[in-house]
């Protein structure tokens, strides 16, 4: 298997990189494995204090891989379902987590996002969660939007489908900082620094609680969720839109 | 001693104002600031109770902060001086929240760390352009988890950016995240704009005011007794620890250097 996420460690600041950027990093089932086991193994890491998730090249990520397995339905679920087992495993992160959005951030790339507790992007960028235009129900990254953006917001942006520019993101709350695509790198190493200098068990301590009372240790509810999207994934109207999309 | 807050009675006793007017400290929660904090919220639910007609407590400050939090010093030359603080601004918060009348907060400067936790006790809150808020407190080892139930009241799911952000967020940010409700662009008008609001307050039905903040204060959890406690004890824990002692140290020597 080739390396598709990569990670480097320098004074405290974990970046963990998405490298397929020929496919503007959408999610295979090769690279949400890996991008899974890089996170888990960060988890007990004291010596990383925040954790930056990014994507090489134009995009940070367009989304779910499904046309690599466009022949096998149960393969696309399966994949929703490691979808939400990495998302379980950022939003675990003890450290302060950050997404740095260039370009895009689509459907599972836009859940990836929003599961951080940070997420910088530029204006002219294309985020959002198109799912119900393709026939696929966005319940498994549905949680982390609520829990970011609430119920109200949440329920008009995932009916409606579609994407917005990274400008309305950060006006609706699905990214914290928005600013020009010269300053992504230097804002989110900015932002990094200021929380590497947090005590780290202060911070554990406050993540704790606002995953407590936001819910996100739900984790039966969260797979759950991401059951209905891969039942949902494999019935006809998303295969007969997927396929009428894919030209087959 | 001069006095670092006044309470003023107006209205025909209709309207609490306390006003934190310790500017050479930046209106700093410090020993005498808590007793002082402690004694007007005293008088003003038990004046409160006393009146059947409405009720209003306007919170505001003079000076160049709204609050800047603990008086560090203190908690420097006393460790158990952080956690003695940290239960005083805890039952602050709940005196607040719980106030059967409106609670309006007008914040002219920085609300920083339990500055800021004040702030999220209130019901209602009006910036002018100089208002910062932030928990700058993970620099000092200590978690702002006391603040998160009554903070997630006014911002869901925006907690983590306020919790974690490592720099103030201004007034217009806090608005987007649904801790700010109105700017007053004039600074000059911010407190009378903010007894405007008080005064507007004045005029609904008290009972009605008062049983939709207690379903709201229910309904957001930012009264449940059990989230309070456990949040506090969090803080109280992270506040006594070692990290918490060494960074305190260094940081406060820091603020000693002269610039």
């Amino acid at each position: 298997m080739s390396t598709l996420v990569s990670l480097d460690v320098t004074d405290g600041i974990a970046r963990v990189c998405m490298r397929r950027p020929e496919a503007r990093n959408a999610l295979s089932k090769d690279l949400i494995t890996q991008l899974r086991s890089t996170i888990e193994a960060l988890q007990s890491r004291s010596d990383v204090r925040v954790v930056i998730l990014e994507g090489d090249g134009k995009s940070f990520c367009a989304g779910m891989d499904l046309k690599a397995v466009a022949t096998d339905p149960v393969a696309m679920g399966d994949m929703l379902r490691a979808l939400a087992e990495t998302s379980l495993a950022i939003r675990k992160l003890p450290m302060p987590t950050i997404a740095k959005v260039q370009g895009a951030a689509i459907g599972g790339g836009c859940g990836l996002m929003v599961v951080c507790d940070f997420g910088v992007t530029h204006p002219e960028a294309k985020v959002g969660y198109p799912e119900v235009d393709l026939g696929i129900c966005p319940a498994v990254v549905a949680p982390w939007l609520v829990k970011k953006i609430g119920a109200g917001p949440a329920r008009a942006m995932l009916l409606l489908g579609g994407t917005m520019s990274g400008a309305e993101g950060h006006a609706k709350g699905i990214a914290s900082h928005c600013v020009p695509l010269d300053q992504l790198e230097t804002t989110t190493m900015a932002l990094a620094a200021g929380l590497a200098k947090g005590g780290p068990l202060a911070i554990r301590e406050t993540k704790r609680w606002l995953s407590v009372l936001d819910g996100s240790n739900d984790d039966a509810a969260i797979r759950e969720a991401a059951e209905i999207s891969a039942r949902i994934i494999q019935g006809g109207e998303a295969q007969e839109r997927l396929a009428k999309l894919w030209g087959s | 001693m001069d006095r670092l807050i006044s309470h003023d009675v107006l209205d025909d006793g209709a309207l609490h104002r306390i006003t934190l007017c310790d500017d050479a400290r930046r209106n700093a929660l410090s020993r005498a600031m808590f007793d002082e904090l402690d004694a007007a919220l005293a008088a003003v639910i038990a004046a409160v109770g006393a009146r059947p007609a409405a009720s209003c407590v306007l919170l505001t400050a003079t000076g160049r902060a709204f609050c800047s939090g603990f008086d560090l010093g203190a908690c420097v030359a006393d460790p158990s001086t952080m956690g003695t603080f940290l239960q005083r601004l805890s039952a602050a918060v709940r005196s607040l929240r719980s106030m059967p009348c409106p609670v309006v907060a007008a914040v002219q400067g920085p609300a920083l760390a339990g500055g800021c936790a004040l702030v999220t006790a209130c019901d209602v809150v009006i910036a002018g352009p100089g208002a910062r808020f932030a928990y700058p407190v993970h620099r000092i080892g200590l978690s702002p988890a006391i603040s998160l139930p009554t903070l997630r009241g006014h911002t869901g799911g925006g907690a983590r950016t306020v919790a974690l952000a490592p720099e103030p967020l201004d007034a217009a940010a806090a608005r987007s995240l649904g801790l700010v409700h109105e700017i007053v662009d004039d600074p000059a008008a911010l407190d009378d704009r903010a007894l405007a609001v008080a005064r507007q307050l004045l005029g609904k039905g008290p009972k009605a005011v008062a049983s939709i903040k207690r379903w709201m204060n229910a309904h957001d959890g930012s009264c449940d007794l059990a989230a309070l406690d456990a949040t506090l004890a969090a803080s109280m824990a992270t506040g006594s620890s070692d990290e918490s002692r060494s960074m305190l140290a260094a940081t406060w020597a820091a603020m000693q250097k002269p610039r």
